[in-house]
């Protein structure tokens, strides 16, 4: 049995944490320095790292081999199908998507001669639709 | 005046009116087409793990794709396609066939509080070679049964991540939970696929039981 300082970093809190280091995600840990630390020093708990590390990667094998499904005969003619008539309502119409954006810059300067720069973005995005009704079905959504 | 107080301001205000974007329907359909329909495959077996069920998943497809095609223009070029259209997927699954599968929602207990669960203890060397061992010798229909048991959110998550290869953001912005959210139920998910799939390698006869932890945690195998 090891005791652990009041503020040390023991083996439960480093093995609580080996998922983000797995994830690549160290940086969401607190302690982060401290626990990358006790696995250089502790045997344990590094080959705790490696047995996960590597039934984990054995586990992605296993999963992707067996979920490889393909798409069932004549799924894609019925999406293929169901888009065609989509775009034949979407055809008939044009979309002009117009973005403007200002930008106010404001120039603050102090008695001091302290400068705050300030900018202000603003954006504006117009989606218009013309419409070609020269069918006889209004086809639409 | 007690503060001389000196103001210069200058308001410069620049109006631009970026390119005009435009972008013909036609032209707009022959992209969708082209970029989208390739992940059909991909998307039908994510289907299946979510509906679990081939009927549920085709439909779910075909929605996801009327669904992707109709909001498309929203659609940013140049960003990931593949990660929009499991965002579609997913929403989709989620806010209709959830409802209609009618399924418990197991994330009444999905506090954050695993971080500090028992049973943080070393496992045994034999414990470890038993793991590994029952993993190799199980057929590919266990692992997507193993898998198919998972509660929903812990399936979706494990999916998504190990056989997809998305990162835990990408899957908080595809599942829309917070990216601790997504870390608490890929730990969970997996270790109870794992378990799972223990329990199913013992039905085959490979004993998994000897030196690991046990399920209560109460064996402890911190030594010096």
């Amino acid at each position: 049995m090891t005791f652990y300082g009041v503020d040390e970093i023991g083996c439960p809190q480093v093995l609580a944490s080996l998922i983000f280091i797995i994830e690549d995600a160290t940086e969401e840990i607190e302690r982060q320095d401290e626990i990358v630390g006790h696995i250089t020093t502790c045997l344990q708990c590094a080959q705790e790292l490696a047995h996960e590390r590597f039934t984990q990667s054995f586990l992605i094998q296993s999963l992707r081999r067996s979920c490889q499904e393909k798409a069932p005969q004549g799924l894609y003619e019925s999406i293929q199908n169901q888009l065609l008539a989509a775009f034949a309502g979407s055809g008939q119409s044009t979309e002009v998507v117009t973005t403007f954006s200002m930008t106010e810059i404001s120039i603050e300067i102090d008695e001091f001669g302290n400068v705050e720069h300030h900018e202000v973005q603003i954006e504006q995005t117009q989606i218009q639709r013309i419409e070609f009704t020269d069918s006889s079905d209004g086809g639409q959504e | 005046m007690a503060a001389h107080f000196y103001e210069f301001w200058d308001s410069l205000e620049a109006m631009t009116s970026k390119d005009l974007v435009l972008e013909n329907a036609a032209d707009r359909n022959a992209r969708f087409e082209r970029d989208a329909i390739v992940f059909m495959d991909q998307l039908y077996a994510a289907a299946l793990r979510y509906t679990r069920n081939p009927e549920d998943a085709r439909d779910l497809v075909q929605d996801t794709y009327m669904k992707a095609f109709a909001s498309f223009h929203q659609f940013e070029e140049g960003t990931n396609l593949r990660a929009w259209l499991y965002r579609v997927l997913t929403t989709t699954f989620i806010n209709s066939y959830r409802k209609k599968q009618r399924q418990p929602l197991i994330a009444n207990n999905e506090i954050e509080d695993w971080q500090v669960e028992k049973a943080q203890s070393h496992t045994s060397d034999q414990g470890k070679s038993a793991e590994v061992e029952a993993l190799e010798n199980l057929p590919d229909s266990d692992i997507k049964n193993a898998l198919s048991e998972l509660p929903e959110e812990f399936r979706m998550a494990v999916y998504l991540a190990d056989v997809e290869g998305f990162s835990y953001k990408e899957i908080a912005e595809i599942v829309g939970v917070p990216a601790g959210t997504v870390m608490s139920r890929l730990h969970r998910g997996r270790k109870l696929l794992r378990e799972k799939l223990k329990d199913y390698a013992s039905e085959l006869g490979y004993s998994t039981d000897k030196g690991s932890n046990s399920a209560d945690g109460t064996s402890k195998e911190v030594s010096e």
